[in-house]
């Protein structure tokens, strides 16, 4: 063994470069993957170990307590598959004024209350995280997440309710719970009471074995007994959709950064075994078994390679830290780490899929016979190639270095394969990753506060916010924007907040006077909804269509106040995140909520209007009462984002790169002496650079134009899975990124990578003295 | 008359060697000379031809070839002034094992940007002068030593250099061969083409050249005139530099 060992330490010994190039790849294959499992692993880890700790509801349905008796409701509990039920708890949806100490003014939110006598149970076992469970009342314990804590005070209608403590379920099955017997009081005559039923099921992992379970309730209540049947899966989802959508491009990214390492191992341990047949001849003739043979080269890339797997799962986890803590964040478990077992298995499986790759050129110097490998002396001759150089020298008018160069691919065609391989991937990293920096973009463009960059709206004491604007002062806003020649159009907008029977999250709900295409939010499919009075149309996200089961088309009820207005679904509009989101027009939102009015106006400019100037003559026009403000930056998240996928594609720009460089390197030590020859010749050293960068440039090349279309093809699969993660479908206008200028400019990529790569050998080898190279064997 | 080729006090010397691989070395060649270096291996023969083929610098001395002082060359000043005005012909040939023969002949001319018919027809020419056109389509590996070592002699003078530089012609053919390659380095010189020679063959040295330069230690050892010949040709091609 210990021969073995000291064969394969001379052959890194002597091939250093080649050692660090492998490492170097294997560690940005190896830190890659770790960050994209270590993303996986923790999107789903936090609420699955929160739904296993509280016995999370796998379905929370909201049941019709006038059209089925308890009994009926009692018998769902028995159902065949039920494993654990809870309820029925009385539930109603108001509308209440929450006030903390310390915190002036309030503002109406509504709410939907459960009565529980306890925070435990056999499902939905709730956390209490602060304070008391309520004891009488005029006492209430508060969901997690709304900066309420006990002492708060929540008045609905004449009723004023004591915070006595702050609670979590992780599938959020209420916003706030009170005692069973507070709960009748609190509905009054127009608010509805449903009953909330808690339920588990031995199949509840997949959606279809939810939509069964949801049948198989149904089925056992009066016909529309249930009004609402929400799964733990939904809630998960939206939950998740903090750093979900990361996930899919940082596997693509880690994917190709994967096969990009194989190849270039493949191609490090065949050069190897082609630079190197006297040594293993040598080898052969002392003694060594062909066994040993091929465990020295398998050796001379699994040492490197072990390295970077090492540093990369550190580096891998270093990557992570900033990414979870978005997470951590989201779920407030302090902290989150990439689990141990990918800290483990990543490596691993890096380390094992190079060291593979190695194995069938290793196998191939064991088997080579010594006498022929020492007699050959050196590299056996390409005999390929021929044809390529007779071809190309025919092109008189094209510099010979260049056709010298361009023949070269054609003597070591799996080589060349291998190489282009590297180098389409390493090209498709760049469409793929500029398209997603293109689609990011749009997201940017498609919402509100780029499309309109300047808002408008009064002054209002205590809370700075809620209330409706009065007609006088629409009147003056209205005004003061026509008055000013940046404006280019407004849109005022009423925002409210409905809860609906059966969702567990409240509705945001916007209205639009004037064109709701102004909004800036693009749409995925159907249209805007119809301003005129009676339409009673609406727009809806797409994780409002996934939660209540619609879709465009259908007609949905909305509710508020006893009010009850049928919306017919008219379009699907690109709103990412875990919010429901409704946007129908001021007639229908009045036929609601009577009362609601534009709290402020949106203002789009004209070109060349700078946002901030205009806000400022717009605040001095309206005076003190008003207020107007600019639209902040993206997020810090998309700004996160978009340096993650320019790091990553620059990662495996920069590996593709080393390939190349890996491939010219070996065809340098092969065709060292006659590189001698040609400089004896007269070749200058320039046309030495030039020969060698044209060595790979073709081959650059055409990778690149093939890898545009691949990466296309990467960008279109990928930016739905993203899109999906966000708990959202996509607009076209966020696929079709591409402009034919860009895709000509991308398919430079691969050029640009090869010449990249093939820059510093050549260089090297255009300076060395010609007497070196002509002795070089 | 100023020489063709002029070394004064040359020195190499390697950083890993004990002693310098030349040492102050002074020696001119007319236009038109064929000189023969000779002596024991490792004596500095070859890298005697490499300073002049300015493929390799000098510690010390000056080299000048045609006026030009080669050693103070840049590489790139250095394989433009090699591929016009040095041929170089090798032991072991250096032709390109993936060219066919018309295509290795042409290659310098190819790099020197020759107009692309003058570079044919003179390649065709010295093929035929050869007496290797019969195999100009094919490739190295299918020749015999002699027709690589003819193959590699029309290489190095398809840009009809002023100085000829063989190193070891012989080495690496039989002696029929050997003789023939011999032959032709003959009618080279006596059509004008001046040839510096490095061989261990004193038969090849006796035939081929009129004087012979004997190389010890890196130093010269003697610089004999054959055949009672003092002078070089007159009508040589380096006396139009």
């Amino acid at each position: 063994m210990s021969a073995v060992l000291s064969a394969a330490r001379g052959g890194i010994a002597g091939r250093k470069l080649q050692a660090v190039i492998i490492g170097v790849v294997v560690l940005a294959a190896t830190a890659t993957s770790v960050v994209a499992l270590g993303l996986l692993a923790n999107a789903n880890g936090p609420f699955d170990r929160a739904f296993a700790r509280q016995n999370g509801a796998d379905i929370t349905g909201a049941v019709d307590p006038s059209a089925a008796t308890p009994a009926q409701i009692a018998a769902t509990t028995r159902l065949p598959g039920v494993t654990a039920a809870a309820g029925p708890y009385r539930t109603v949806l108001v509308t209440a004024h929450v006030t903390a100490p310390g915190v002036p003014g309030s503002s109406p939110v509504p709410l939907r209350i459960t009565g529980r006598s306890s925070p435990g149970g056999p499902v939905d076992d709730l956390t209490l995280d602060d304070g008391t469970w309520a004891a009488t009342g005029t006492q209430i314990v508060m969901a997690r997440g709304d900066g309420v804590f006990p002492g708060s005070t929540v008045t609905v209608g004449s009723r004023k309710l004591t915070v006595t403590g702050v609670a979590d379920s992780v599938t959020g099955t209420a916003d706030a719970w009170v005692l069973p017997s507070a709960v009748g009081a609190l509905a009054g005559r127009a608010a509805p009471v449903e009953a909330q039923m808690l339920y588990r099921f031995t199949n509840a992992a997949s959606t279809p074995a939810i939509d069964a379970d949801v049948a198989e309730l149904r089925a056992g209540l009066p016909r529309s007994a249930l009004l609402n049947a929400v799964s733990y899966l939904s809630v998960r989802q939206a939950e998740q959709s903090a750093i979900a959508p990361w996930v899919p491009f940082i596997i693509a990214f880690g994917v190709i950064a994967l096969v990009i390492s194989v190849l270039i191992v493949v191609n490090v341990v065949s050069g190897a075994v082609i630079a190197g047949t006297r040594r293993i001849g040598v080898l052969k003739s002392i003694g060594f078994t062909p066994a040993q043979v091929a465990a020295s080269y398998v050796l001379l890339s699994a040492v490197p390679a072990l390295a970077g797997c090492l540093a990369g799962a550190a580096c891998g986890n270093l990557l992570a830290i900033p990414m979870l803590s978005v997470n951590a964040h989201v779920y407030q478990v302090g902290t989150l780490g990439v689990p141990l077992w990918a800290d483990v298995a990543v490596p691993l499986a890096t380390f094992a899929l190079t060291a593979a790759a190695a194995v069938p050129p290793a196998l191939r110097a064991g088997r080579m016979s010594a006498i022929q490998a020492i007699a050959a002396g050196r590299a056996p001759r390409p005999s390929r190639g021929y044809l390529a150089h007779r071809m190309l020298s025919r092109f008189a008018a094209v510099p010979r270095p260049v056709t010298l160069g361009l023949a070269a691919p054609f003597a070591r065609p799996a080589r060349t394969l291998v190489t282009v391989t590297a180098i389409l991937f390493g090209a498709a990293a760049v469409t793929f990753g500029a398209g997603l920096a293109l689609s990011l973009d749009r997201v940017v463009a498609d919402n509100p506060g780029t499309a309109l960059p300047v808002q408008v709206s009064p002054i209002r004491p205590g809370s700075g916010q809620g209330g409706s604007m009065t007609v006088a002062q629409q009147h003056a806003v209205v005004s003061a924007l026509a008055a000013q020649p940046g404006t280019l159009h407004y849109v005022a907008e009423t925002d409210g907040q409905l809860s609906l029977p059966g969702l567990p999250e409240t509705v945001s709900v916007t209205a639009y006077g004037g064109d709701p295409a102004w909004s800036g939010y693009a749409l995925i499919s159907g249209r805007w909804y119809s301003r005129s009075a009676g339409a009673a149309e609406a727009d809806v996200n797409t994780l409002f269509l996934t939660e209540t089961g619609t879709s465009v088309g259908s007609a949905y009820p909305l509710h508020s106040g006893g009010r009850r207005v049928i919306v017919r679904i008219v379009g699907e509009v690109f709103g990412p995140g875990k919010n429901l989101d409704v946007y129908l027009s001021p007639a229908t939102l009045g036929a609601i909520a009577p009362g609601a009015g534009p709290q402020q106006y949106g203002v789009a400019l004209r070109p060349g209007t700078s946002p901030p100037a205009y806000a400022n003559t717009v605040s001095a026009a309206l005076g003190h009462s008003y207020q107007a403000s600019v639209s902040g930056a993206p997020g810090r998240t998309l700004e996160a984002v978009l340096a993650l996928i320019a790091t990553l594609t620059i990662l495996i720009t920069a590996v593709a790169g080393l390939g190349v460089l890996n491939t010219v390197a070996l065809q340098i030590r092969e065709r060292a002496h006659d590189i001698g020859v040609f400089k004896a010749i007269g070749m200058t050293p320039l046309q030495t650079l030039a020969m060698i960068v044209c060595s790979v440039a073709a081959t650059g090349l055409a990778a690149g134009i093939v890898a545009v279309p691949a990466g296309v093809y990467l960008h279109h699969a990928v930016v739905p899975a993203m899109a999906h993660a966000a708990n959202s479908g996509y607009p076209a206008s966020m696929i079709s990124v591409y402009a034919p200028w860009e895709a000509a400019l991308l398919a430079m990529a691969g050029l640009i990578i090869a010449v990249a790569g093939a820059l510093g050998p050549a260089s090297w080898v255009a300076r060395t003295r010609t007497v070196f190279a002509l002795r070089a064997e | 008359m100023d020489a063709l080729v002029q070394l004064n006090n040359v020195t190499k010397r390697y950083d890993d060697g004990p002693a310098p691989a030349v040492a102050d070395v002074s020696l001119a060649i007319e236009a038109g000379e064929a000189v023969a270096i000779m002596g024991p291996s490792g004596s500095g023969k070859s890298t005697l031809l490499n300073l002049i083929a300015g493929t390799d610098r000098p510690t010390s001395g000056a080299v000048r070839i045609g006026g030009e002082r080669v050693d103070r060359l840049s590489e790139t000043a250095a394989a433009r002034f090699r591929r016009r005005h040095v041929g170089m012909i090798f032991q072991f040939f250096n032709l390109l094992d993936d060219m066919a023969v018309i295509d290795n002949v042409l290659l310098p001319a190819q790099l020197a940007r020759t107009r692309n018919t003058a570079a044919r027809e003179r390649a065709e020419e010295l093929l035929a002068t050869l007496r290797i056109a019969h195999r100009r389509d094919a490739y190295p590996a299918r020749l015999s030593g002699g027709e690589r070592q003819r193959a590699a002699i029309a290489r190095a003078l398809v840009n009809e250099p002023a100085v000829l530089l063989a190193d070891e012609p012989t080495g690496a053919v039989d002696r029929g061969a050997g003789e023939e390659i011999g032959a032709l380095l003959l009618e080279l010189n006596a059509a004008g083409q001046t040839l510096i020679l490095v061989t261990h063959n004193p038969d090849l040295a006796a035939r081929c050249t009129r004087r012979v330069v004997a190389i010890a230690d890196g130093r010269i050892e003697s610089d004999t005139w054959l055949h009672s010949q003092a002078m070089p040709p007159a009508a040589s091609r380096g006396a139009d530099w």
